[in-house]
């Protein structure tokens, strides 16, 4: 944390929902674009082996993946602003084939970037405070958050704030910057968990405590090869001890976690092979024996932080709610996509509409350049030119007034971006796959694009309801197949794509781990073995009943049968 | 290079691949020698020599402004080269979600 931003004054009205950057951020910005610079000439001369560039390349997020080089973005806590947003639709249009890629991580990525062109796409970026840092690497990565976070009617602390604090104390960590493994945390505000905080390597929830700001901590839960859900560690951690707790919990981490085998140095590993109540103890140890002093986070700098976030001014017409229910009852289109598309706000007159990115038969998460300078247009017209973006892979805009979410309604649909599937069937959450990643399988995106076109018809969507599917083209399972109600992941057979299906699986404050259900499946085998499910399931299900409570209460050999008793 | 990229087959045959540097875009090893951004321009070499084609294009790779050079495995049955495995035949002939974007104007129209 840099005490230079208590001393940089305000130059200008701050973005609403993220920090504005100020001199020391830009000044460090510019140098590491002009370093990386440096090291993309000596690559291109020969001065550097590809050895020894790798890790610098992958530290400014420039991957090599199946077909070109793959730049992934930073988006902290998956917020940014419409100036933002139009850079990275030029990216887009002006660097790559048009379009950018949504991630689970609330990143954008680009599939079709040439190395020699990455330091001018760094420096565009860092002339609207944006960079590829540690997207990449055994470093703490992009600090995830709830895409409702300061708007959400549920929640109890916006936890923004916090997730800037934790950026900067977590940004070139020069004792977390080779960690045994990557490192995720993600953090909410609300009790109910929109941000798979089970499934993080650290999982934080804010709540006001008696005096001031508490947090929940979880660890070790995660996805990949080993799917575990998280312990919680602690309750009520102490706003002032949130950096030292970490610091701590992190300490435990990096000198113990093993380092000899890729596929157990995650967090979750150690916490298991030490127990969570050994690897509290090791925390408890640490914690107590540091510095507390100097890792401690006094109100003064959580407040200077929060003086950097712009705020929005709430101010609905008293009739806004009125005039919404008016525009639902005229247009019932609208009322469908209201239905789906739309979160209750915590200010009267004021609602968080949700931009699906899951347009039928589409690919989920990607946008054209066209598609996100309309966003970035649509939030400065609604929604204080603030963007988010979800782990769903979809767009939120906060803080819409209700007399004017039709209007903005008929905007998305301008821009093909008015699907009313948020939640339901269509909402499928797919990583790249083998169309674009080196460490794929099989390819996620041809199924999502047939089981998004065969489910299309959005009264079928709604009636089959809360249903999510997630689908992985490998074990690492970005695509978070583990916790979808049907979970997919590609497998590879002698050079041949398969795909093994497991149901079950939950992010939220139920969160459980999929069970596979049988043998893997060829791909269209696999989308008419969802259609079997979905059938077995609106057979079975009682009034209200989700696909998971339906499956819960009647258990797998159901759905095994309706799966593989024809086959 | 990640083992399963180079399975090959005793009496097969094989192309040679690489990134190119500059913008990452796949290459294939040519029958002059130099780097083509097809595959049904790439030479085709028996199983039992490419080791030591793979070996001289590594050690030239940097004068060539190419990156990961290996060997993939091809079927018997086609004028222009088609490989064996899913993931070899995308990298050939692009994603199968851009058809806009394939390599070939005349590739095969399924790399299933």
């Amino acid at each position: 944390m840099s005490a230079e931003i208590l001393a940089t004054p305000d130059t200008g009205a701050a973005p609403v929902g993220h920090y504005a950057y100020d001199q020391v951020d830009r000044a460090f910005l510019h140098d590491r674009v002009e370093q990386f610079r440096d090291q993309v000439a000596r690559r291109l001369s020969g001065a550097l082996s590809e050895d020894e560039f790798k890790p610098l390349r992958l530290m400014n997020g420039l991957y090599l993946q199946l077909h070109a080089y793959m730049l992934r973005v930073a988006i902290p806590y998956g917020i940014l602003d419409s100036r933002q947003m139009r850079e990275l639709a030029h990216i887009a249009r002006t660097y790559d084939r048009d379009y950018g890629h949504f991630t689970t991580r609330q990143n954008i990525q680009f599939n079709w970037i040439r190395l020699e062109d990455t330091p001018d796409i760094l420096a565009r970026l860092a002339a609207v405070d944006m960079h590829a840092i540690q997207t990449s690497g055994n470093c703490i990565r992009n600090i995830t958050c709830d895409q409702f976070a300061g708007a959400a009617v549920d929640e109890l602390l916006d936890p923004r704030v916090h997730a800037e604090i934790l950026r900067q104390w977590s940004t070139l960590h020069p004792e977390f910057s080779f960690l045994p493994r990557k490192f995720k945390i993600a953090i909410s505000g609300s009790p109910n968990d929109r941000v798979a905080a089970r499934f993080h390597d650290i999982g934080l929830v804010a709540k006001p405590g008696r005096h001031g700001t508490v947090f929940d901590v979880f660890v070790g839960g995660g996805m990949g090869r080993t799917p575990v859900v998280g312990v919680h560690l602690r309750d009520n951690l102490p706003e002032e001890d949130l950096l030292a707790y970490l610091e701590a919990m992190v300490r435990v981490y990096n000198e113990y976690g093993r380092r000899d085998n890729i596929y157990k140095a995650r967090i979750k590993i150690l916490v298991q092979a030490l127990s969570a109540e050994g690897y509290r103890e090791k925390v408890d140890a640490e914690f107590a024996a540091m510095d507390r002093a100097r890792y401690r986070l006094p109100p003064e700098t959580v407040a200077a932080i929060r003086a950097r976030f712009g705020t929005p001014v709430l101010d609905a017409p008293s009739d806004a709610a009125d005039r919404l229910a008016e525009a639902r009852r005229t247009d019932a289109l609208f009322d469908r996509w209201v239905r789906t598309n739309t979160h209750p706000h915590r200010a009267a007159g004021y609602i968080s509409a949700v931009v699906s990115l899951k347009p039928d038969g589409g690919i989920p998460g990607d946008a054209t350049s066209a598609q996100i300078d309309a966003i970035a247009d649509i939030a400065d017209r609604f929604s204080f030119g603030e963007i988010r973006i979800s782990h769903m892979q979809n767009i939120v805009l906060g803080h819409v007034r209700q007399d004017q979410l039709h209007a903005l309604w008929q905007e998305l649909g301008r821009a093909g971006l008015a699907s009313a599937n948020i939640g339901l069937i269509g909402d499928i959450i797919a990583c790249p796959g083998l169309d674009y990643c080196s460490l794929a399988n099989a390819r996620s995106i041809p199924i999502a694009q047939k089981l998004s076109a065969r489910f299309a018809n959005p009264a079928l969507q709604e009636r089959i309801g809360d249903l999510q599917i997630k689908i992985s083209g490998c074990i690492n399972a970005c695509g978070h197949h583990h916790a979808g109600h049907i979970g997919i992941l590609g497998v590879d057979k002698k050079g041949e794509e398969f795909f093994q299906l497991t149901l079950g699986g939950s992010a939220g404050n139920d969160a459980a781990i999929g069970q596979i259900l049988g043998p893997a499946l060829p791909e269209d085998a696999t989308v008419d073995a969802i259609a079997h499910l979905v059938d077995a399931y609106l057979v079975h299900r009682t009034d209200g009943e989700r696909f998971l409570d339906t499956y819960r209460r009647l258990g797998a050999a159901l759905f095994k049968d309706a799966v593989y008793a024809l086959a | 290079m990640d083992v399963r990229n180079n399975r090959r087959q005793a009496g097969g045959s094989s192309v040679v691949t690489a990134n190119r540097l500059l913008d990452g875009r796949i290459v294939w090893l040519a029958e002059d020698g130099a780097w083509s951004g097809r595959i049904d321009a790439a030479q085709v070499f028996s199983n039992d020599g490419i080791e030591a084609v793979i070996d001289t294009a590594t050690r030239r790779q940097q004068a060539d402004g190419v990156v990961g050079v290996y060997g993939v495995q091809i079927g018997d049955d086609s004028t222009t080269p088609v490989p064996v495995t899913v993931r070899e035949r995308i990298r050939a002939f692009g994603p199968t979600v851009h058809p806009e974007f394939a390599t070939l104007t005349e590739g095969p129209p399924d790399v299933r």
